[in-house]
């Protein structure tokens, strides 16, 4: 599934040299095999005519030949994957790229090679790699300063699809003398020549020095002024100017005020283009100066025009109609206020609609859904009205279809609507229809569906409704507590807390239902897990089986204390804060039951041991700078010198001689409220149990 | 809680016109006992000229999000006489933090004079009543202020239809002790007896101290 949307690539170009559609003469083969072996065996100096001698000079037997050779070729894999692959096992692309290569070559050989070794690299990794490993970026950079203009021409293309390729070489534009080339060809006069210069620029800014090096080097001012030239120029440019300003500050910022700040309304101009795809890249690139520089991207009315813009868009057929979608979520990502302005303009019924009024691909389908997933991230009335629509029958059969990534995108529109106590209190996802594909993704044989399921059900396992919980009895503990045990560890985390979420203020009965699944030692074991986000749901796991359950403490202490050492060990080792705050919960929950249990946390808390030498976790987490575990700190020690009795005024005492209550004192002007109000209790405590003299 | 239907009155739906989503203000006091899964109990009181009443109440908190000034929950009413079974509400809740939402209601018809009526009912307001009066509570910071206000307005019926005699057309000022989780309430509805008063205490279920849990949405 994609991260971002892109302006998406120029198709391989079919019509790329003259007389293309001119096909071999009878004399010459056209089977690739001959051709292949026609083209190897000649050499250098070209292909040898029957009767011997290669031809070198223009318009010679052997040239003329090759000509045809290379031409034939390039005509038969343009767009033709099968085609390449065979020509690449017949050892094709070095005599192809050594046509280039050859000194005094006609202009003619060199434009039918170039072409051909172009279209070699495009589409196909092992294409891109041959031709790379010939050496055919040397040469065809080499030619672009060859004198004749159709030479340049076909050079710049078979450049530009070999930047199409993940496998070509970035260019480190660092280096001076690769910066000095790059500025030479965007200062070009050939159009083909500027829009590769802006190919190699998307594809090899990676990182923040190089964005600051081409904006040092007055890249941006370039690619503005050639705003002006063709399309696929202006696209270009433009695609290449959003790698430069993406997620830099710095240069977002200096772009938006160079010119006056005419560079960005030129494409605030663009976001108006006639041609959809130039709308989509100035959105793109609006979007990208938008993120990196917040503060230079203020005005409300471009924001609601990108919205509209990109909400008109999805009406596009092709790449730009599948990647709007997608350039929105963007666009709206994290942003309430975006979010808002989306919703206010329809957002989510224009989507709605276009999802169910078309047969749609695949692509549009997952984008449009990860979209609607977006607007209901955050928004109450995005899932309001999602769920009130036709649409939620659509997003509950997109969990079964056959594609993985719309499964996933549909678990995500799941996943944000359920974000909600206010969705959950209704109930209205409780029910089969939603639970039981959901819990069928469990086992779905791609582990981003199962994330992404597990996701929806961690949002819905909060059972906030007096109805009997179905998710429970629809068998999804089971499949939880497997995947609690899996190696990977984002699916043990998130099938931890949706089995935390699911105990979340359960009947003591249900409670013990999900233990008898879980086990004591699976417990122990995944307060003891490798990640601390698994040791920390499973913590909240067992607080929340504690909550309401007084007697679930024969689990915590019981089978030899298994799940009590467990906890113990982490508290000691002072382990991550989100541990430790859910562990002292944990224990505050076990204070809060009978005698047994609040000595059971006391031996936790303030041992006896002959160590006295080791100061209590407890009085190291009252200093934390965590307002949150100074507070499960307090909570537990309040719990356990609650109520007034002889055993509390031991406890205190116990306290007191370990350092915990004198550290309690200090902490009487806490700058957090609610410590300071949980000290004062415990400090009233520790008086009504009358060891004031300990004090 | 719901109250007997003494009038049809229609919450108004006009917009929110006393708050200032731009003040910048520091949020109240988050606080362990409001916080989703906490449960308090007791009364309101629905006395009326002809006769003293009140009615157990159990309220359960289900989210608070004190960022957007949001919490909701359930609002349960155990000896309703004109209802068979306990009758339960969900509600929402604004959290009166400056941020998000002002001590002025603005809507409900909740008129400024009727706000100020009711908070100054709380004891506690009245250290804040003079920066309320000079610029509307603009400048009021709550952040460390050990009470927090809020407006809770029942959104529909749990588990009866709306034909069941009573009305959710009214709304609550709140006010909740972050002390020891104490609550107190006054319902208004201009159609509905004046001043009834809610009561509520944070309970412990029967435990020896106070317990712990929550959910995490993702």
């Amino acid at each position: 599934m994609p991260a971002t949307a892109s302006g998406g690539a120029r198709a391989e170009e079919a019509a790329s040299t003259p007389s293309d559609s001119s096909s071999a003469p009878f004399c010459m083969g056209t089977r690739p095999e001959e051709l292949a072996a026609r083209l190897t065996a000649g050499g250098p100096g070209g292909v040898s005519g029957p009767g011997g001698g290669g031809g070198r000079g223009e318009g010679g037997e052997g040239e003329h030949e090759r000509v045809l050779a290379l031409r034939e070729i390039k005509n038969q894999i343009i767009g033709n994957r099968t085609k390449k692959l065979l020509y690449l096992r017949l050892g094709a692309v070095p005599a192809v790229v050594a046509a280039l290569a050859e000194p005094g070559a006609s202009p003619t050989v060199l434009v039918q090679a170039a072409a051909a070794a172009g279209s070699f690299a495009c589409g196909v990794d092992d294409g891109a790699r041959a031709v790379l490993a010939a050496g055919a970026v040397g040469h065809l950079t080499r030619l672009l300063a060859h004198p004749d203009d159709k030479v340049v021409d076909a050079c710049a293309r078979a450049l530009r699809m070999i930047y199409q390729s993940k496998q070509a070489p970035m260019l480190d534009v660092n280096n001076e003398k690769n910066m000095d080339f790059l500025l030479s060809l965007l200062d070009s006069e050939n159009e083909n020549v500027t829009e590769l210069a802006a190919n190699i620029i998307s594809y090899s800014c990676d990182d923040n020095t190089e964005q600051l090096a081409l904006c040092g080097a007055g890249v941006p001012q370039k690619l503005v002024s050639l705003f002006g030239g063709s399309m696929n120029l202006r696209d270009a440019c433009l695609e290449s100017m959003t790698a430069v300003i993406r997620n830099n500050w710095e240069v977002a910022s200096r772009f938006a005020s160079m010119d006056h700040g005419k560079a960005f309304r030129s494409i605030v101009g663009l976001m108006h283009d006639r041609s959809p795809r130039t709308r989509l890249l100035a959105c793109l690139c609006l979007i990208a100066l938008g993120h990196a520089s917040p503060c230079h991207f203020p005005d409300r009315q471009i924001k609601t025009k990108l919205i509209l813009v990109l909400l008109e868009l999805i009406e596009e057929p092709g790449h730009v109609g599948d990647e709007a979608p997608l350039a929105l979520t963007t666009l709206i990502k994290d942003s309430v206020e975006l979010q808002k302005q989306a919703f206010s303009t329809n957002a989510v019924a224009k989507l709605s609609n276009h999802l169910l009024a078309n047969t749609l691909e695949t692509r549009r389908a997952v984008t449009i859904l990860l979209a609607l997933a977006e607007l209901c991230s955050k928004q109450e009335e995005s899932r309001s009205q999602l769920m009130s629509g036709q649409v939620s029958t659509l997003i509950l059969d997109a969990l079964k279809h056959d594609c993985a990534d719309i499964r996933v995108a549909a678990c995500s529109c799941l996943k944000n609507i359920s974000r909600s106590s206010k969705v959950l209190s209704a109930g209205r996802l409780s029910c089969d229809t939603v639970i039981a594909p959901l819990v069928q993704l469990l086992y779905d044989s791609s582990t981003s569906v199962q994330i992404a399921a597990l996701g929806a059900i961690c949002n819905i396992a909060v059972n906030l409704t007096p109805r009997k919980s179905v998710l429970l009895h629809s068998g999804v503990v089971s499949q939880l507590v497997h995947l609690s045990k899996s190696m990977d560890p984002a699916l043990r985390l998130k099938s931890v807390l949706a089995l935390r979420n699911i105990m979340f203020l359960m009947k003591p009965k249900d409670k013990d239902l999900i233990l008898k699944e879980l086990t004591v030692s699976t417990l122990s074991s995944l307060i003891c897990d490798s990640e601390h986000s698994v040791q920390e749901q499973t913590l909240a796991l067992v607080q929340n089986l504690l909550d309401g359950y007084v007697d679930s403490v024969n689990y915590v202490i019981g089978e030899d204390g298994m799940v009590i050492n467990a906890i113990s060990r982490q508290l000691n080792s002072a382990s991550a804060t989100g541990v430790c705050i859910q562990g002292m919960l944990v224990l505050a929950n076990m204070a809060a039951g009978d005698e047994l249990n609040k000595e059971a946390v006391m031996d936790v808390t303030v041992p006896h041991r002959a160590d006295r030498m080791k100061p209590s976790f407890v009085v190291n987490f009252l200093q934390s700078k965590d307002k949150q575990l100074r507070v499960a700190t307090l909570w537990c020690i309040l719990n356990l010198i609650y109520p007034n009795s002889d055993s509390s005024s031991t406890r205190v005492a116990r306290f007191q001689n370990a350092g915990v209550i004198s550290q309690v004192k200090n902490m009487i002007n806490d700058p957090c409220l609610d410590c300071k109000l949980r000290v004062r209790m415990v400090l009233e405590h520790c008086l009504d149990n009358a060891v004031s003299g300990f004090m | 809680m719901p109250v007997r239907v003494v009038d049809t009155a229609t919450p108004s739906s006009q917009p929110s016109s006393g708050q200032d989503a731009n003040a910048v203000q520091p949020s109240p006091p988050s606080c362990s006992l409001l916080t989703a899964g906490r449960c308090f109990a007791g009364t309101q009181n629905v006395s009326s000229l002809q006769k003293d009443e009140a009615w157990k109440v159990n309220v359960r908190i289900h989210g608070c999000d004190m960022e957007q000034g949001y919490l909701c929950g359930t609002m349960e009413a155990l000896n309703v006489p004109l209802a068979d079974t306990p009758v339960v509400t969900f509600w929402e809740g604004e959290i009166v933090d400056a941020k998000n939402y002002t001590f002025f209601t603005g809507k409900w018809e909740a008129s400024a004079e009727d706000d100020v009526r009711h908070w100054s009912k709380f004891s506690s307001f009245t250290p804040l009543l003079s920066q309320i009066e000079a610029d509307g509570g603009k400048s009021v910071d709550l952040s460390n202020y050990p009470f927090i206000f809020m407006r809770w307005k029942e959104q529909y019926f749990v588990n009866v239809g709306v034909d069941c005699g009573l009305t959710i057309a009214g709304f609550y000022y709140v006010c909740f002790s972050c002390s020891d989780g104490s609550i107190s309430g006054f319902y208004y509805d201009p159609n509905s007896s004046p001043f009834q008063k809610l009561e509520l205490k944070c309970t412990n279920e029967k435990q020896s101290g106070f317990t712990f849990s929550s959910y995490e949405l993702q």
